[in-house]
Order: structure tokens, then C-alpha cells, then sequence
């Protein structure tokens, strides 16, 4: 009576129904709606196991890489501490002239630059569950002040942006994710495109930079903070180790390498200003 | 024990199946995708990270038959397509509750024991989960980025699977062993 095989094929057919019906539902409602609230309790249910395992695991596995380095280790610290001396009398002037440009940014009403804005640092604690999403959890929320749409960097440069917030997690779209995408700047020739995603491992794409771009490989690439992108402008996105001129193309093919690497993010910071808050002074 | 047992799956499908056993499962899948996420995503081959949520679910259809396949597929896929904020939701829903089923149907066919059975069975899921998300992904109108890709990513996921299946299929009969009702009996 238990394995009855037609009740199996009923169970089948419900939930291939409603399986189609959630489909369906997903085009139908936007980014609000019930399935946003039902992707908020998901995250919210196993962020907690989540945050576990890489409490516990992470030590182990830096431990393991870092056995490797040993040998390393002297040579490093006496440069490292060579650089502290110079930096430290580097950072000095730079104090100053920081407070130069914050004056004169004020005075002209420029749009705040995002090595001065207000942000909250925050950890990894995730990276998305497959092969065909780039995103990671924060271990900051909308308790911190993050709210969707907010510019993410971490030392390297650009991550991406929040995507979904619970009270205390988000998740981050990472640029090399398909569907990410950022307006940027080719530094030196200051011709600008958009960058998009292909996946970690593979490079970006520039679009939109001319045939006739002085481009060169090598060349650094940035946010523009252009066409309402939720990017401040001059954050690093990476370097170009491609670029090509096809037969009647109107526009060069450009492959970015992106600094930041998506299976090793660590601490990231979450620009509080940047995102909704700065598109609404745009449109001031 | 069995007595109790016996009783309640006359009166309904709740106790037929066991309220232990469903949190038990539930929390299977959820260590799944815990694991998937944090441990296994430092620990990648060539940058792919195994489906390990996709390797409970097949196990435990394996196990108990194409009914639990067929729920455990829709909720464990539902719950992988809600963690990613990009994904369509329903997509891996979909796909796994058919895999479930496929699984669970299979494993009555199939008379000989053999150590080698679930190893194929994971492999061979492995493989339609893959090329089944990206043509529903392509079917959808989602960004592709091409064949060769694609491929690769394929089979190197039903490796990694694979890999792990001598791991985890112990492992997650124990706990079904544990928690499945006591007058089911199958061997």
C-alpha cells in the first residue's frame, strides 16, 4: 500500500505544477512580491549554519595555505617593516592633502568621492551555492544601514553591489556575475563603456569602446559613475589583457581582469553612500 | 514504538511519514547547502564547487523511493533557488523534483546490489541537472556564456559529485535509517 506507483506519479504532477506556477510568478512580480519575501526567510534560515561553518573551517583553511609560506615569512616581515617607515611619513602629506580636497570638494559641490564616503566593513561568510552565481553573503545588514543597491569594495577594488538584505546578512552581486554589470573608464585614454561579467575565472567584457581607442593592454579601468550607475566614479574594477580591433566592428573587444578574486574575498566594505542614496542627489 | 507508529499512519499522511523524519531531512538539506557554500566553495576543482544539495536529494530518493524523491527535489531545489538573488525562481525546483522521481523509479527497476549503483546514479543526475539548469537558463531568456563553458562546467560538477558520494551516501542513510518509520519495512 505504501508504494502504491500511482500516488508517486500524482505527487509528481503536483509538484511539477507548481513548480511551473512559481516560474511563472518569478517573471510576473518584480523585485518586491511575495517570492522577495520568501528569498529573505531562506537566506535569514541558513545564514546562521552558514556563518558556522566558516567560523570553524576558515582558520583551518588559511592554516594549511599559509604551512607553504613559512619559509617566506622573515624576508616578508623586514620589507613589510620598511614599508611601514615609509608609509608612515608618506601618509602625513597625504593627511593634509585629503583635507585639502575635502575642503575644495565642499566648496565646489562636487559628488563626495568614495574613498571619503561613510562605510561598514564587513566579512564573507558565503559564496553563492552554484556554478552559474556569483554572489556572497556579508555578515552585515539593514540593522548596519546596508540597503540594496549600495557600492561594495574591498582593498582591491571593486566587489559589486548589495542585492538583498535581511536584518543582519546581504548578499552581494560580484561584478564577474553575467548579470552584473558596471559603467567604467579606461584611465589614460579616458574613453568609457560599461563592463559586464562573464563568471569567475573568466575575464570581464568592455562594451561600447570605439575602434579607434588608444588602448593598450595593461591600461587600468575604473568606475565611471556614469549613466546613473550606483558606482561612485574612480573605483579600480581592473586591468585590460586584451584588446582587439574584429574586421567590421564598430567597437574593440576588450577583456578586463577583474582584482578582485571571487573564492577569495574576505573583508569588504559596503559604501553607505553610494547606491539609492546617490542616485537620488543625481536627479537633484 | 512500531505500535505507535502504526496507529498514527492509519489516521494521517503526517504520522505516516514521521515528523522526525521531516525535520531530519530538512535539516539534511540545509547543512547541504551550508557546506556547499562556505567549505566546499574554498575547496573547488578548477573553480567549480560541487552540488552537494543536489547529491542529498538523489541519495535519499535512491533510498526511500520516488515519493520522497519527488518532495525532497521540489524543496531542496525551491531552497537553492531562493539563496541566489539572480536565479529564476522554480528552475532547479522543477528540474529536481523530475530527477527525484527519475531516481526513485530507477531504483525499483534496478534488482542487483551493487556498490557502483549509487555512484552512476549520482553521476548520471549530476549530468541532466547541469545541462538541464543551463537550457531552461538559455529557455528563459538568461544570459549564456556558450557551449564550451558550459560543458566543461558540467562535467566537472558530475566529477566533483561523484567524488563525493562514497562521503555522503553512508553518511545520509545513516540518518534515514534512523528516522524512517519503523513499519516500513523494505530489506
Amino acid at each position: 500500500m505504501y508504494r502504491q506507483p500511482g500516488r508517486g506519479r500524482v505527487l509528481l504532477l503536483v509538484f511539477v505544477a507548481l513548480s511551473i506556477f512559481l516560474i511563472t510568478l518569478d517573471f510576473r512580480s518584480g523585485a518586491e512580491g511575495p517570492l522577495a519575501r520568501a528569498k529573505e526567510w531562506s537566506i535569514a534560515v541558513v545564514a546562521p549554519v552558514q556563518r558556522g561553518f566558516t567560523t570553524v573551517f576558515r582558520p583551518v583553511g588559511n592554516f594549511f595555505s599559509s604551512l607553504g609560506e613559512i619559509g617566506d615569512l622573515r624576508g616578508q616581515n623586514q620589507e613589510l617593516e620598511q614599508d611601514v617607515r615609509r608609509l608612515r611619513s608618506e601618509n602625513e602629506g597625504a593627511d593634509a592633502i585629503l583635507d585639502e580636497n575635502k575642503r575644495l570638494t565642499e566648496v565646489l559641490d562636487l559628488k563626495e568621492s568614495w574613498q571619503t564616503m561613510d562605510a561598514v566593513a564587513a566579512q564573507v561568510y558565503s559564496n553563492g551555492a552554484g556554478n552559474y552565481n556569483w554572489a556572497v553573503g556579508i555578515d552585515k545588514g539593514r540593522e548596519d544601514g546596508i540597503a540594496r543597491e549600495m557600492a561594495v569594495i574591498s582593498p582591491e577594488g571593486l566587489v559589486g553591489k548589495v542585492v538583498q538584505v535581511t536584518a543582519n546578512e546581504a548578499q552581494v552581486l560580484v561584478i564577474v556575475d553575467p548579470t552584473a554589470a558596471a559603467g567604467a573608464r579606461i584611465e589614460g585614454p579616458r574613453d568609457t563603456g560599461t563592463v559586464q561579467g562573464q563568471g569567475a575565472g573568466l575575464p570581464l567584457l568592455m562594451l561600447d569602446i570605439g575602434k579607434d581607442a588608444d588602448v593598450s593592454v595593461g591600461d587600468e579601468v575604473v568606475t565611471s559613475g556614469r549613466n546613473r550607475s550606483v558606482f561612485p566614479p574612480g573605483i579600480p574594477i581592473g586591468e585590460i589583457s586584451r584588446a582587439d580591433v574584429e574586421g567590421g566592428s564598430p567597437t574593440m573587444d576588450i577583456d578586463v581582469d577583474p582584482y578582485v578574486e571571487y573564492r577569495k574575498l574576505d573583508y569588504v566594505s559596503v559604501l553607505l553612500e553610494s547606491g539609492p542614496a546617490a542616485t537620488a542627489q543625481e536627479d537633484r | 514504538m512500531a505500535v505507535t507508529a502504526r496507529s498514527a499512519g492509519r489516521s494521517g499522511t503526517l504520522g505516516e511519514i514521521g515528523l522526525g523524519r521531516v525535520a531530519a531531512y530538512a535539516a539534511m538539506l540545509i547543512i547541504a547547502l551550508a557546506v556547499q557554500s562556505t567549505v566546499l566553495a574554498q575547496l573547488t576543482i578548477l573553480g567549480v564547487v560541487p552540488n552537494l544539495v543536489l547529491v542529498v536529494i538523489v541519495v535519499l530518493a535512491y533510498l526511500d523511493g520516488e515519493r520522497v524523491g519527488v518532495v525532497l527535489g521540489f524543496f531542496g531545489g525551491l531552497l537553492l533557488d531562493l539563496q541566489l538573488e539572480q536565479a529564476i525562481v522554480g528552475v532547479s525546483a522543477l528540474l529536481y523534483t523530475l530527477i527525484g522521481y527519475g531516481i526513485g523509479t530507477v531504483r525499483r527497476l534496478s534488482t542487483k546490489e551493487s556498490v557502483w549503483t549509487p555512484v552512476l546514479v549520482i553521476a548520471g543526475a549530476s549530468a541532466v541537472a547541469e545541462f538541464g539548469y543551463a537550457s531552461l537558463s538559455i529557455i528563459l531568456g538568461r544570459e549564456w556564456v556558450g557551449l564550451q563553458v558550459t560543458a566543461k562546467r558540467a562535467g566537472l560538477v558530475v566529477l566533483y559529485n561523484t567524488l563525493l558520494t562514497p562521503f555522503v551516501f553512508p553518511l545520509v542513510r545513516r540518518v534515514a535509517n534512523r528516522f524512517r518509520p519503523e513499519r516500513v519495512l523494505r530489506w
